[in-house]
């Protein structure tokens, strides 16, 4: 009864099942469909609509990120941060750096460790500093520095826009001739303080109002200065000490050069061309060898604070001499 | 009786409806469809097939024989334990249930929630590999992973206790009463519990009792059962002891499991019981079918797939990529966990499983009860609909539909609430109609339903003489007084030889001292008896003209597919028959020849007044509407034609065939658009012609179908591609309610098993309650589309981010906690306000704008358009092709608005580097250092070095900041994701759960960032307020290019840009 074939003339009143295909063949269809002409299933020509229409879309949204771009560029100062101190997320407690860093490749590491008999093995790290302390030999190596420098000392602040010089000959033994002093199983590590811009530090001056926690070597340090050479007292003093009890047997005497801090005429940091941190070079003369001996290095102002954890106001690393 | 082939519209069949069709099995059918799937459970196979039993051929005296019984004394008590003992109680086996805890599992480990765990695996790994290396490990990666097996935790419980709950639902409609039979056992009537019956056992059933078991009746008086449940029939079937069918459903001495003994007493006994019964043969049918997923189960299943393939190809390509650029494996592992949570829309199928609830839940309290959460959708997909007529589409309730009298047809009301046509109840003809109709007439309301609206009191009685009680209460007021001031005398009780009841009583008029006759019939039995007829108030000779007006009225209300009877009467003259005669019913003493004839009834079950109008919306939605009934063609088709599944003007191929008087076979069948298809041909038809029946016939009606028929119809439109809901009430109707798309039962008629086999239930038995389910689970899928969309679109700018991160070396612009924070923070609660979203009026399907009258510019006139609900005036979606995740959405929430909400979180990160010092040129290639802990002194564009711990903080506010910024812009993506393709003037903003989103999204943004300890906690920082700006240009720019997207989608409806961004 029902059996007449002309389907063409019904309309079907159902959606079509699509025809079932393996994997495979789908696979192959998506790819190249020779009876539609579709690669990726798309022809030709709507591959090229869609391509002209995100092409056009991503160029005007490229358009648009570059404008804002452009507009908010115009608003910072190529020399003086937008947001400082306070208003910065820099904040205005520095923290401390050393050098020679281990090398790129271990950049998760802060131990320093050479056989001082090796001379190949400790020129990794006198490299490193040859490096690091370039800019301080050559001063003409980076650009205004060498025109505004200026003769800096104690109550004699440099005039705004002008830097003080480093003397990098002050810091005997650790200079590079003496390969700072590595091959002796006796390194030098260099200190110097974060710069924040516009910071100010708060000296310690008063040698009878020190804070409990302050190694004892550097309180009397502080109380000698005051009575020798007051007129220094402006410095950001620096203590390096061993972290644990052990650690503080191993370490063995420490020396500081030039001055046991960073003098206080370098700060506050303005980005002025030309500028170079002051430095403090760390000579641990005995440490104990062949054991890793933990490190803390603080520096001292009544505005840094200190967190060990958090490695503010402070530095940490790890000597092994072998 | 026979079955008059030749017409076969013809009235004999509608008037004489007892026992006509020969619904043979449809084994031939079964048995070649049976050989493809041999594999399948072989007890469901045997399930499909029709009932083939023998125990109504043998005779009385074997069947005692072969259960050991006896008719008077039954079992013995020892057989009766040996029996139970063999086959169990006689109750239905539940539905197996899968064990909660493997839901459970399902919850948590399904979806995205594997992906998760692998993140969170690989997070405790790297953790312990960096604990066991490493002297203080960043706890980091343990509290990420701890992060992620919350999550997944949380939303799999979730997910579990909102299922468990819609679950819950059918817990309500598991307390059965519990039934009690009386039994004889050895001599002796016993009271038992139903469950406790046996094969054998005799059995003793009353009007009122539920069928304790499937019987052989041995003893009836005056006995009817409503098998209405299992085989569709409006009607009450009497029952006795002979066999007078092969059919074990046809014939008359079986009754069966669960129907209703509605007249009289019967002794039988226990043939089959518990699941071996035709119920239970048809419940286990039912449960032992597989349905397969939802097409919303299927629409997400796609999607979690695309997003799987996507993480996937994503995770393990820059898995590679990271090992080539040199990174540590532990590194590799860590980026890996990255682009998994960010590619994961971690908070999205908890939001699909919220807006599912939400629209159940609005669906419940229009009266669709949903049992399972995802087919709150399916309704919306549904291409077909197979409807089940009596109870579903009519009111399950005999009703007085037509009355002829004084040569006339009058229209009675047959609507619920009695708003139909009036008539004039004080012509002589209907004063003496109705007298017949109230005094023949053996019904009687049941006691204690004062205040019950009449058409809904319950009768007890035969069903069309309920039906003219009912009527009559109408009409004359109250019958029972009528009947009290009318004593009835004497009467002779309907039986099927004479097909006619006749009563005497005395009449109200005190003076008059005759007795009156009143007898109904079959109105031909009726016609026979009559000599004259009362027309106009006047009695007049019966001459054939008078009898060719009867015939063509008795035709056309039997070709309504109504049910006629016929009345007469005769004033008994007092000289033959005085006050006081002795009329003896068994020894007829009184005239039953040259009555007066005063005029016919019809009765149909009439539909619901609400279902024409449903099925005209259902129609409009491209929804076609076949109905499939186990009730005769006649009476099918002509409820067919009054509800709108059979519309005015369409004719099948029998009525071609009537039209044109030429035999059907000559008919092309192609003309036919409607088509009436008996059970009796289903069976012998293959199921490539039942395709054709489907495919070529717009308005179908099934008739007399079984069960396995049924089933057989709705796997042959799954067949054609279509989604089928199934609406039914019985339990014939339960396999393809369960087979079905969708299953819809009714609440208050429908049977146990059908509630169970369904996955929604109509609470009101309102068909009518379809449409609103259509409409729902269409604006449901809408808004899921809508709601996805949006969710999608904040993962490109969380991918992207750490794609940048392993290319270019720059430090992370965005966390992994930030990530968690858009996808289960903020984004969740406006991704569930698209769920409140109205329909979106569609201006597609208005007359295009007249360019001579409507100057106004179009950007503004498309801000007048009026609103005009068009989702049910589409198509049902294509279940092949229209994805609710397609590559036109991704391509949208990932190509375009993705794109440009990652732009805006770098812009972001890159200001507020530059601002504190770090300039973008500055950042590439810094990422080593910035991450190394023992870097303490990293110097950026400004000369001023940086420890580690505020390189992190600058870092975590940048995450922040990019976070808000996404949220920002977010802002924007919800507003445009309200619409696909209408203007926001037009939709307006009135959602307000949607408004309430948008500013909750931000208070929690803020929440996150100002709230003290948040830094700690979640490692989010307080921003500047001007942190919060530079994303606003660009929320700008995505509301405006997506209203211009949208404008040139209606300026050019299926132009290339619908083809590629409409989704």
């Amino acid at each position: 009864m029902y059996i007449h074939q002309d389907i063409n003339d019904v309309q079907y009143q159902y959606f079509r099942k699509p025809p079932r295909l393996s994997k495979k063949e789908a696979l192959r269809l998506f790819l190249w469909n020779p009876k539609k002409q579709e690669v990726f299933g798309r022809t030709g020509t709507s591959w090229a609509k869609i391509g002209i229409f995100y092409t056009i879309f991503y160029g005007v949204l490229a358009a648009l990120v570059a404008v804002c771009m452009w507009v908010f560029l115009q608003t910072l100062d190529p020399r003086i941060p937008k947001w400082q101190l306070h208003e910065s997320l820099i904040g205005t407690n520095p923290g401390l750096g050393f050098r020679p860093l281990p090398p790129e490749d271990n950049v998760e590491s802060t131990l320093i460790w050479y056989r001082g008999t090796n001379k190949e093995d400790f020129k990794v790290w006198t490299d490193a500093l040859d490096e690091f302390l370039f800019p301080y030999k050559t001063p003409g190596s980076i650009s205004g520095h060498g025109q505004n420098i200026y003769n800096c000392d104690y109550g004699q602040e440099p005039p705004r826009g002008q830097v003080c010089d480093v003397d990098i000959k002050a810091w005997a033994p650790c200079v590079q001739e003496n390969f700072y002093n590595y091959h002796h199983s006796a390194p030098c590590i260099f200190l110097k303080l974060n710069k924040i811009f516009g910071w100010i530090p708060d000296y310690y001056r008063d040698p009878n109002n020190l804070p409990s926690n302050m190694p004892k070597d550097l309180v009397d340090h502080i109380n000698n200065t005051a009575v020798t050479a007051p007129h220094t007292l402006n410095t950001i003093w620096v203590s390096c000490e061993g972290e644990n009890p052990a650690d503080l047997e191993n370490i063995g005497p420490v020396k500081y050069y030039p001055r046991r801090g960073f003098p206080g005429y370098y700060y506050p940091y303005e980005n002025s061309e030309g500028y170079l941190s002051p430095l403090v070079a760390v000579h641990f003369e005995r440490p104990v060898r062949g054991i890793i001996i933990n490190v803390e290095c603080k520096a001292w102002a009544k505005n840094i604070k200190h967190d060990r954890a958090d490695r503010i106001g402070s530095v940490h690393f790890e000597l092994m001499i072998d | 009786m026979q079955y008059d082939t030749g017409r076969s519209d013809s009235y004999r069949v509608a008037t004489v409806p007892s026992v006509e069709d020969d619904n043979l099995t449809a084994d031939g059918q079964y048995r070649s469809r049976r050989k493809m799937p041999p594999k399948k459970k072989d007890n469901l196979d045997d399930l499909k097939q029709e009932l083939d039993i023998d125990y109504h051929k043998i005779s009385a005296e074997e069947l005692y024989q072969r259960f050991q019984t006896h008719p008077e004394n039954g079992l013995s008590h020892a057989k009766a334990k040996e029996n139970l003992e063999r086959d169990g109680p006689n109750a239905l086996t539940p539905p197996k249930q899968t064990p909660e805890w493997v839901k459970f599992c399902k919850n948590l480990f399904g979806g995205f929630a594997l992906l998760l765990w692998i993140g969170a695996i690989l997070c405790f790994i790297a953790y312990s590999i960096q604990a066991s290396t490493v002297e203080e490990p960043a706890d980091d990666n343990l509290y990420l992973g701890i992060v992620l097996s919350a999550v997944v935790i949380v939303t799999g419980i979730f997910s579990y206790y909102q299922e468990s709950k819609s679950s819950k639902i059918m817990e309500s409609f598991k307390n059965m009463v519990p039934q009690f039979a009386t039994v004889i056992r050895e001599g002796e009537k016993l009271t038992l519990r139903a469950e406790d019956l046996v094969l054998g056992d005799v059995v003793e059933v009353k009007f009122g009792d539920r069928i304790p078991a499937d019987i052989r009746i041995i003893e009836a008086r005056n006995f009817k059962v409503d098998n209405s449940s299992l085989t569709g029939e409006s009607e009450p079937q009497s029952r006795g002891h002979e066999y007078t069918h092969e059919n074990p459903l046809e014939t008359k001495n079986l009754a069966f499991f669960s129907t209703n003994a509605v007249e009289g007493t019967a002794k039988g006994v226990v043939i089959s019981c518990g699941d071996r019964t035709v119920m239970g043969r048809i419940a286990g049918l039912a449960s032992g079918l597989d349905t397969g997923e939802t097409p919303i189960a299927k629409e997400i299943h796609h999607f979690i797939h695309l997003i799987t393939g996507v993480a996937v190809f994503l995770g393990v390509t820059f898995f590679i990529i990271a090992f080539i650029l040199g990174y540590h494996w532990l590194d590799a592992v860590i980026f890996l966990i990255g682009i998994i949570v960010a590619n994961v829309p971690e908070g999205l199928l908890a939001t699909v499983t919220v807006c599912l609830t939400l629209t159940a839940k609005r669906m419940a309290s229009k009266n669709c009860l949903v049992k399972n959460l995802e087919a709150v959708e399916t309704l919306g997909s549904t291409s077909t609909i197979c409807s089940d007529k009596t109870g579903t589409l009519t009111q399950n309730r005999m009703t007085v539909a037509h009355m002829w009298f004084d040569n006339q047809i009058i229209e009675a009301d047959t609507t619920e609430d009695q708003s139909g046509v009036q008539y004039d109840r004080t012509s002589p003809g209907f004063k003496a109609l109705s007298r017949i109709a109230t005094l023949c007439n053996r019904a009687e309301f049941k006691g204690g339903q004062e205040g019950v609206p009449i058409l809904k009191k319950e009768v007890s009685g035969d069903a069309s003489e309920a039906a003219l009680l009912k009527c009559m209460e109408l009409a004359l007021g109250d019958v029972m007084t009528i009947r009290k001031r009318n004593k009835k005398i004497c009467e002779i009780p309907f039986n099927s030889t004479n097909k006619f009841q006749v009563s005497i009583h005395e009449t109200e008029d005190a003076s008059d001292p005759r007795y009156l006759l009143v007898m109904k019939g079959a109105p031909e039995r009726i016609l026979e008896r009559s000599s004259t007829i009362f027309i106009n108030g006047k009695e007049k000779l019966m001459d054939e003209e008078m009898k060719e007006a009867f015939n063509n009225a008795y035709l056309e209300l039997g070709g309504l597919g109504e049910r006629v009877l016929g009345f007469c009467d005769c004033l008994l003259p007092s000289d033959k028959y005085p006050q006081g005669f002795k009329f003896n019913s068994d020894d007829v003493n009184f005239p039953l020849e040259n009555l007066r004839f005063v005029g016919l009834m019809s009765m149909i079950d009439p539909p619901r007044a609400a279902v024409p109008d449903a099925v005209a919306k259902c129609r409009s939605a491209g929804i076609k509407v076949i109905m499939v009934t186990g009730d005769h063609p006649i009476t099918a088709k002509a409820i067919a034609k009054s509800v709108g599944i059979i519309s005015e003007g369409n004719e099948t191929v029998e009525d071609i065939a009537q039209r044109l008087n030429i035999p059907v076979s000559e008919v092309n069948p192609r003309e036919a658009k409607a088509a009436v298809v008996h059970g009796a041909e289903l069976r012998d038809i293959s199921s490539d012609q039942l395709d054709e029946i489907l495919r070529y016939h717009t308005e179908i009606v099934f008739a007399r179908t079984s069960p396995q028929q049924k089933l057989i119809i709705v796997e042959g439109c799954q067949r054609m591609g279509a989604i089928v809901a199934v609406t039914g009430d019985g339990v014939n109707d339960s396999p393809a309610l369960k087979k079905a798309d969708i299953g819809v039962a009714m609440g208050i008629a429908g049977s146990d098993v059908s509630k169970q086999a369904a996955d929604m239930i109509l609470l009101d038995d309102n068909f009518a309650s379809i449409v609103t389910g259509v409409e729902e689970g269409r604006l449901i899928f809408d808004n899921l589309k809508k709601s996805i969309a949006y969710t999608l679109t904040s993962n490109i700018p969380e991918i992207s981010p750490f794609l940048a991160f392993i290319l270019c070396d720059i430090p992370l612009p965005l966390g992994t906690v930030t990530i968690l924070c858009i996808d289960l923070g903020t984004d969740m609660v406006p991704a569930i306000s698209l769920a409140y979203e109205h329909a979106e009026a569609d201006i597609m399907k208005r007359p295009p704008r007249d360019p001579f009258n409507d100057k106004l510019v179009p950007a503004i006139s498309l801000a007048y358009e009026e609103a005009e609900s068009d989702i049910m005036k589409r198509q049902p979606r294509n279940p092949f092709t229209d994805k609710l995740v397609n590559e036109r959405l991704i391509s949208m929430a990932y190509g375009q608005i993705g794109m440009i909400q990652a732009a805006v979180g770098f812009f972001v990160y890159f200001v507020i580097m530059a601002e504190n010092g770090f300039l973008p040129v500055d950042l590439f290639g810094i990422r080593k250092q910035w991450d190394s802990k023992a870097v303490n002194d990293l110097t950026d564009s400004y000369g001023q070095e940086w420890t580690y711990r505020d390189r992190k903080t600058l870092e975590f506010t940048c995450h922040t900041a990019f976070f808000i910024s996404i949220v920002v812009v977010q802002w924007a993506d919800l507003i445009i994701c309200k619409t696909r393709r209408n203007s926001i003037f037009h939709q307006g903003m009135r959602n307000w759960a949607l408004n309430f989103g948008l500013i909750f999204e931000t208070i929690l943004a803020a929440i996150l960032s100002y709230t003290p300890g948040m830094d700690k906690g979640l490692r989010m920082y307080p921003l500047k307020f001007v942190w919060w700006l530079p994303a606003l240009p660009f929320s700008l720019a995505i509301f405006l290019y997506d209203e211009t997207r949208r404008f040139y989608l209606r300026r050019n409806p299926g132009g290339w840009l619908e083809q590629e961004t409409y989704y």
